[in-house]
């Protein structure tokens, strides 16, 4: 199929600098508490004419957001970020109008349309041809301007075959392609869209975004959240954080996502410290931890094993950071056969490093008693994600005396780009024919 | 109230075209389709006229004939309570739409009201048929009355909006509304001179009183009058109506839109 060829978007006049698309001032947003017996006061409430959400008691209410305050310019694209409950779809379901806020106000300058979840707004029984004329119209458009445009939309959505069709029919790729084809078609103002082009094919999703870089262009403004840290730093040009409905940092995407991306790392590394503690203590208090994660003669006994970055015991790194594992081992009666070892792995079980002390040449005189054993990685350049820990002593033909597989885990963050377990220092550099427009995303 | 009436008017494109789609959704997969618009009002005068003309023998109070007089405030009542009942769930069976999109709620309820009329309007080429018959008969039914009709019916629409935009509200938060509301309807049904002519319980005074006040009662006997008797209604029933469809109204969509900002969360 060729690429449709999108009708160019009528260019915005510019409009006064001074008049942002939207407007969010103090905005709280409370939800009532589905306590029990209180339906009956509710009745009376609504029919004696009182607010059913405002002058709540702190008690009835659960904050959904609490004084959020921003505002996005004419052709901007916004986005939200935060983890499940954070505040993003209540938000954006404000500023569609869908919701209004408890207190303090929203202005959104011209008509919007949204796409807040899948498949809404969508007959299921009827017809994608008759939905799509249903849903233009609610998006605000006269039967006569979505017939003008339907056979744009039937192209975008490359649904051309399943017009016909229920929509009940349809895979969940293709509510999304027919939603995002009427609501760009329809030429808003305002764009919301909470995470649905997620849905949508490799393909479907780049016809999208250039789309979206279209909309943009004619001067148009994009709310979008995504749980897709790199899609909302590619489109958008300002980023919210949202953290339990209150507005956590405001601003240049990177950085934003980055000290996102940095406090997600540091709360893992906290679980991964819970994990750990909670195993050795079981270890300590002499419960078994299961054959698959230990096993050996124990003649020799790990006791400890912790990660220390600098000099501080934590479990999120940040590549390139110094690194020690440091491990507490005991022999009850004296060895002279030992060897001490540590494998990193990703938590899929694919093998990033590992060594031990026979490797790298340390022959074996006694070990007795208790002992500390420190690995020391000066610079430690994984790529970001998680990876957890294999931390062994056992005889120099590899017999096991303590084996403990996922002794630890840690999770490492990377502000430089780059896939893959390993980040190398790096830099690029460019001669001859090659010029570059700019570079985004790195702040000083 | 007026919110609502602007919302309405600034999305009549789409309330017409929700109502044929409804209409449309409801023969979809049935033989006869739409005849079937023709055919319910033609079998439901069949089942009335046996039950209460060879059944139970009503006496008609000179309302003959009776399954004539029983239709012409049948008709219009069937029209009030069902779109009342489905209005009241219209929110609650769609909340997919109003929770997860942006969506002018209150167009649900009135699609119900304009589908139901439409069933209505299909019916009473039936009524009129029967009327024309009836007059053939040498029964001194119908007249040119009849073109008051659509008057009346302008005057009811806004008893039926308020009916069902005020009862979807109330159900999204209150289940309870769609039980009490059916068993309501049906004692108003009775309360209601439909079954029996208004001064055949005359000698009744409780009973008359409570019909007398019910509020649904001048729009019953309005369309009585003007298909049945063949009479244009007095002025005190046109106030009447007037005054209720004016109360109604104002309370339905005063409710409504009160309770809009909650509908999104609670539906």
């Amino acid at each position: 199929m060729t690429e449709p060829i999108a009708p160019p978007l009528p260019v915005l006049a510019p409009a006064e600098p001074a008049t942002p698309a939207i407007t969010v001032e103090g905005v709280t947003k409370l939800y009532r508490r589905t306590m029990p017996g209180d339906r009956l006061r509710t009745l009376k409430s609504a029919l004696v004419g009182r607010s059913l959400t405002r002058g709540l008691r702190p008690e009835e209410a659960i904050a959904a957001l609490e004084g959020v305050d921003f505002t996005v310019g004419r052709g901007e694209a916004f986005g939200l970020i935060g983890g499940n409950g954070s505040g993003k779809s209540t938000l954006l379901k404000l500023v569609a109008g869908m919701l209004k806020p408890t207190t303090g106000r929203i202005i959104v300058g011209g008509r919007v349309a949204a796409l807040i979840e899948l498949g809404a707004g969508f007959h299921p029984e009827i017809s994608g041809r008759e939905n799509v004329f249903i849903n233009g119209a609610v998006l605000g458009l006269s039967r006569r301007q979505i017939e003008s445009r339907y056979a744009d939309i039937v192209e975008f959505s490359g649904l051309g075959d399943f017009m016909e069709e229920p929509v009940k029919n349809y895979s969940s790729g293709m509510y999304v392609r027919l939603g995002f084809a009427v609501a760009i078609h329809t030429d808003p103002d305002v764009l919301l869209v909470d995470e649905v082009l997620a849905v949508g094919d490799e393909a479907f999703a780049h016809r999208c975004l250039r789309r979206i870089e279209e909309f943009l262009a004619s001067g148009r403004t994009l709310l979008l959240v995504s749980h897709s840290l790199d899609l909302v730093e590619g489109v958008c040009d300002r980023v919210l954080w949202l953290e339990d409905g209150h507005q956590r940092l405001v601003g240049e995407p990177r950085r934003v996502i980055d000290a996102y991306r940095q406090e997600v790392a540091e709360k893992e590394g906290e679980e991964h410290k819970a994990a750990r503690q909670q195993r050795q203590e079981r270890q300590a208090a002499g419960g078994t931890v299961s054959e698959e994660l230990r096993w050996g003669s124990r003649e020799a006994e790990i006791t400890a094993i912790r990660l220390l970055v600098g000099n501080e015991e934590r479990y999120h790194v940040e590549s390139g950071e110094p690194v020690v594992f440091e491990i507490r081992a005991r022999a009850a009666q004296p060895l002279d056969d030992f060897v001490f070892g540590v494998a990193v792995a990703t938590p899929r079980g694919n093998d990033v490093w590992g060594t031990n002390t026979d490797l790298e040449g340390y022959v074996s005189g006694t070990f007795e008693g208790e002992a500390t054993v420190r690995l020391t990685c000066p610079a430690l350049r994984l790529g970001p994600g998680d990876y957890v820990v294999d931390v062994a002593v056992h005889s120099k033909d590899g017999a096991p005396y303590d084996y403990q597989r996922r002794a630890l885990a840690f999770t490492v963050t990377a502000r430089t780009g780059g896939v893959g377990t390993y980040l190398p220092e790096h830099d690029w550099s460019f001669a001859g024919g090659v010029r570059w427009a700019g570079r985004k995303g790195l702040e000083p | 109230m007026f919110r609502v009436a602007a919302q309405l008017f600034r999305y009549r494109g789409l309330l017409a075209t929700l109502t044929s789609r409804e209409l449309k959704a409801r023969y979809r997969g049935s033989v006869l389709g739409f005849l079937w618009s023709l055919a319910n009002p033609l079998l439901l005068l069949a089942v009335y006229t046996f039950v209460f003309s060879v059944v139970f023998k009503a006496r008609s109070q000179g309302a003959d004939p009776y399954a004539l007089f029983l239709v012409s405030g049948l008709f219009p009542w069937i029209w009030t309570s069902a779109s009342t009942l489905e209005g009241a769930m219209s929110l609650v069976a769609n909340s997919g739409l109003i929770r997860k999109a942006v969506f002018p709620a209150e167009l649900l309820p009135l699609v119900a009201v304009l589908s139901n009329l439409v069933h209505f309007l299909f019916a009473l080429p039936i009524v009129i048929t029967a009327l024309v018959a009836g007059r053939l008969l040498g029964f001194p039914v119908g007249g040119v009355s009849i073109l008051v009709l659509p008057l009346i019916i302008l005057i009811h629409l806004p008893l039926v909006a308020g009916l069902a935009l005020g009862f979807s509200a109330l159900t999204v938060h209150f289940k309870d509304v769609r039980d009490l509301l059916a068993n309501l309807l049906t004692l108003m049904f009775f309360l209601t001179p439909i079954l029996f002519p208004l001064a055949s319980i005359r000698h009744l005074a409780p009973v008359w009183w409570a019909v007398r006040l019910n509020p649904f009662t001048p729009y019953i006997l309005a369309y009585q009058e003007t298909l049945f008797w063949g009479r244009i209604p007095e002025p005190m029933l046109w106030v009447q109506m007037g005054a209720v469809s004016l109360v109604a109204w104002s309370f339905g969509a005063g409710l409504f839109e009160r309770l809009r900002e909650t509908l999104v969360e609670a539906a």
